[in-house]
């Protein structure tokens, strides 16, 4: 069998179909969108080339510049208000045992589980103001205005939390799992030590985590930058860009506004920008991970 | 030896999964029945047309079978347009034996998407098109359209200049297959319980929604989450201010990106003022065509701004019989100092048919669309089932039993001293319609000011 892995030709043939799924779906996608990139392309007709000016345009395009922090401002909301609550959570549903760790557990779980389509229009009649739930159940307690959840100061807002929910169930499995592989002994020691919860989970279980938050971190930042489907569905931008994300905003320009060339560059831009990212939070996790 | 079998049988069996994968189905031959699937589904999406079908459909022919992709932006198939639609093609497959015609619906927005990706892989037989710059000017740059010839239509009773926006280089690419009439729809079993009455003027309509606001209802429903129902309004308010020369202000406006023009600005702040006084329902910026339509059947607003295609609403039995029997419409009424008369409307000729240049059954494609235009099948079945006014002559069909609301339409357009033609948002390239219709949001919602705006919309232009 180890003769068997190391004959050449059974290698190259494992290997050929993923470097050829790479070269095709991924490799010249990309060289395709530089091309095109380079191109006043509308997506029918001829393309010609325009050297940098999609770059330029892009630059001065204040809808991009606002796709880009929105995408921060979301990143910054995973960081700062899902994740800790996921990590809340995950430990809570340590310490619940039982039946009520599993009933709780899918029930966070549940909105992952639900198509992004659903969720969208489910919010978005949650957020009605005429008719929507979050409006009604304030009028319940005697609030007399309608509030519009999804107006250009409210919307990035309101965005926010649907992603935060929609994504916290994946973020807590990951906490969970990562919990529940630290070794007992360690709270069994600070018990006896009469450790209380909040030393234990200050003390141990969050240095211990470290790696799977770092893993998380690096997961909801992608994701933010990522963010299409909801967006697209439940604002679609708006209003007046208000919720504008890269991926939203990269689709309008190539298959609404037919600036297919412009488009990709948006999409190159965008490339670079994940991978600056990836490879800026790597080097931060690693640099601390050696210190 | 073994592992050497071993190995080769490998290699061998990687090799044939990487060439299947990479492999073609063009040569295959046809599997008994596929193509014959007539793939229709009320209210969804259906199949996609492949190119990699057409050897099947190549070879069908030969034996006189024929398959026609009709690729439709109407994928309600129960009601209205669609259903119109649907008839004609059921009626032409009964009559044509050896046609199937399969048919992939999809919304506007999703059909519009798709429409670019067949054009750069190969267009479905039939195709739904706008006879609008913003859509068709880049259509037509790419020759993905076939040229019909127009004197095969002298008797089809097209409405004088219907056919203009469909043409390039006096050379014809579409039919179309409406007239658009911008309205206020109103619910007037509500106004006459209120005491309310049509407005007359521009004053009189911010007026009767201080009253309606005072009464507890929304104003006018108002799609503004979509951006072009707004942008449509805009175009309606122009056409008051402007008059006649609502046109030329707006293709000299395309032309040279200065939306400056005092028509414009003065529409422009109309708009505005509108939004701001409460005439829209909370959150109009962001809710959609389905939820502002539930405002005005429900009767939660006294009125709808939307176009004639909407007259259906008037025969819909989802809608209940006290809102669905008392639903009428008016006009923009005239702005103070506008140079539009009560009789100077917003309408245009904007959807339609056309058939694929590179159609491998554009005989029988062009007969079929032929067909659907014969002033008995569109134009009589369209008005038997109210969803508005064809592009053709419909004055043979009136059968006297036409809904109010039909009738109240049909006397619009017959009084009408003047049609404005494509709404603004349609007038300049399909950049310019993105920009307007997401910065017509920011300006009416006041997070951006008119200045900005119209500059922003001619940068568009550019």
């Amino acid at each position: 069998m180890k003769k068997l892995y190391s004959n050449k030709p059974v290698i190259f043939s494992l290997v050929l179909p993923g470097i050829l799924v790479f070269l095709f779906a991924v490799l010249a996608p990309i060289c395709l969108s530089v091309y095109y990139g380079f191109t006043d392309y509308s997506g029918m007709g001829e393309a010609h080339l325009v050297g940098f000016d999609n770059y330029v345009k892009l630059v001065h395009d204040s809808a991009f510049g606002r796709s880009l922090l929105n995408s921060l401002f979301l990143a910054i909301g995973f960081i700062c208000i899902q994740h800790p609550i996921a990590i809340i959570v995950a430990a809570v549903l340590d310490k619940l045992q039982g039946k009520a760790e599993g009933v709780f557990r899918c029930i966070y779980f549940i909105p992952n589980v639900i198509s992004v389509a659903v969720i969208a229009y489910l919010w978005k009649f949650i957020y009605n103001p005429d008719f929507g739930l979050l409006n009604n159940v304030l009028s319940a307690f005697g609030y007399q205005g309608k509030i519009n959840w999804l107006s250009q100061q409210n919307a990035i807002w309101s965005v926010l939390v649907v992603l935060i929910w929609h994504g916290f169930g994946w973020g807590m499995l990951i906490y969970y799992t990562g919990i529940k592989n630290i070794d007992p002994v360690l709270y069994e020691a600070a018990s006896i030590d009469g450790a209380g919860w909040w030393t234990t989970f200050f003390r141990i279980t969050l240095p211990l985590m470290k790696p799977v938050i770092q893993i998380n971190v690096t997961m909801a930042i992608i994701s933010a930058l990522k963010q299409m489907e909801t967006v697209y569905l439940l604002t679609n931008g708006g209003p007046n860009n208000s919720t504008q994300f890269a991926a939203n905003y990269l689709y309008q320009q190539a298959f609404k506004a037919f600036k297919y060339g412009y488009g990709n560059a948006i999409g190159v831009v965008f490339i670079i920008i994940c991978i600056l990212a990836t490879v800026t939070l790597n080097t931060i996790f690693r640099d601390k991970q050696k210190a | 030896m073994k592992k050497k079998v071993i190995a080769t049988l490998l290699t061998v069996a990687m090799t044939a999964l990487v060439l299947a994968g990479c492999g073609s189905n063009k040569g295959s031959a046809p599997v008994s029945g596929d193509t014959q699937n007539v793939q229709e589904q009320a209210g969804g999406e259906e199949s996609a047309a492949d190119p990699a079908e057409d050897a099947a459909d190549a070879a069908d022919e030969t034996s006189g079978e024929v398959t026609i992709k009709l690729f439709s932006s109407l994928p309600d198939r129960k009601n209205g347009q669609g259903l119109v639609e649907q008839m004609i093609i059921d009626e032409y497959m009964a009559a044509n034996s050896n046609v199937t015609i399969e048919v992939e619906a999809l919304d506007e927005e999703a059909y519009k998407t798709k429409f670019k990706a067949y054009a750069m892989d190969g267009m479905p037989d039939v195709v739904s098109i706008w006879g609008q710059p913003s859509f068709l000017d880049e259509v037509l740059d790419a020759g993905v359209l076939a040229e019909l010839n127009e004197d095969d239509y002298a008797e089809y009773s097209f409405i004088a200049g219907s056919l203009d926006g469909f043409k390039k280089d006096d050379k014809l690419y579409g039919l179309p297959r409406n007239t658009d009439i911008m309205l206020f729809y109103y619910n007037q079993k509500m106004f006459a319980d209120n005491g309310w009455e049509v407005p007359a003027t521009y004053d009189d309509l911010m007026a009767l929604c201080t009253d309606i606001q005072a009464a507890g209802f929304t104003p006018v429903a108002m799609d503004g989450g979509d951006g072009w129902p707004m942008a449509c309004f805009l175009t309606d308010i122009l056409v008051q201010v402007a008059g006649i020369d609502y046109a030329d202000i707006v293709s000299n406006a395309v032309a040279t990106g200065d939306f400056g023009a005092p028509e414009i600005q003065q529409a422009t702040q109309i708009l505005v003022d509108s939004a701001n006084a409460g005439m829209f329902q909370v959150g109009y910026d962001s809710q959609d065509y389905g939820t502002t339509m539930n405002l005005f059947t429900n009767g939660q607003a006294a009125m709808y701004c939307m176009g004639s295609w909407d007259c259906s609403m008037a025969l819909n039995e989802d809608i209940a019989p006290e809102i669905r029997e008392n639903i009428r419409a008016f006009t923009m009424p005239v702005v103070s100092g506008g140079k539009g008369g009560a009789n100077d409307i917003a309408a245009w000729n904007g959807g339609g048919y056309a058939v694929s240049a590179n159609s491998q059954v554009k005989d029988e494609a062009v007969k079929f669309l032929n067909y659907m235009y014969q002033p008995d099948k569109l134009s009589k079945y369209g008005w038997e089932n109210g969803v508005g006014l064809s592009a053709q002559d419909q004055t043979a069909y009136l059968t006297g039993s036409e809904t109010e609301l039909q009738k109240q339409v049909m006397d619009i357009l017959k009084n009408a001293t003047s049609i404005s033609g494509t709404p603004i948002n349609d007038c300049g390239p399909s950049a310019f319609k993105t920009a307007i219709e997401n910065e017509i949001q920011g300006v009416s919602n006041g997070s951006t000011s008119v200045e900005d705006f119209l500059a922003a919309i001619g940068a568009a232009c550019e």
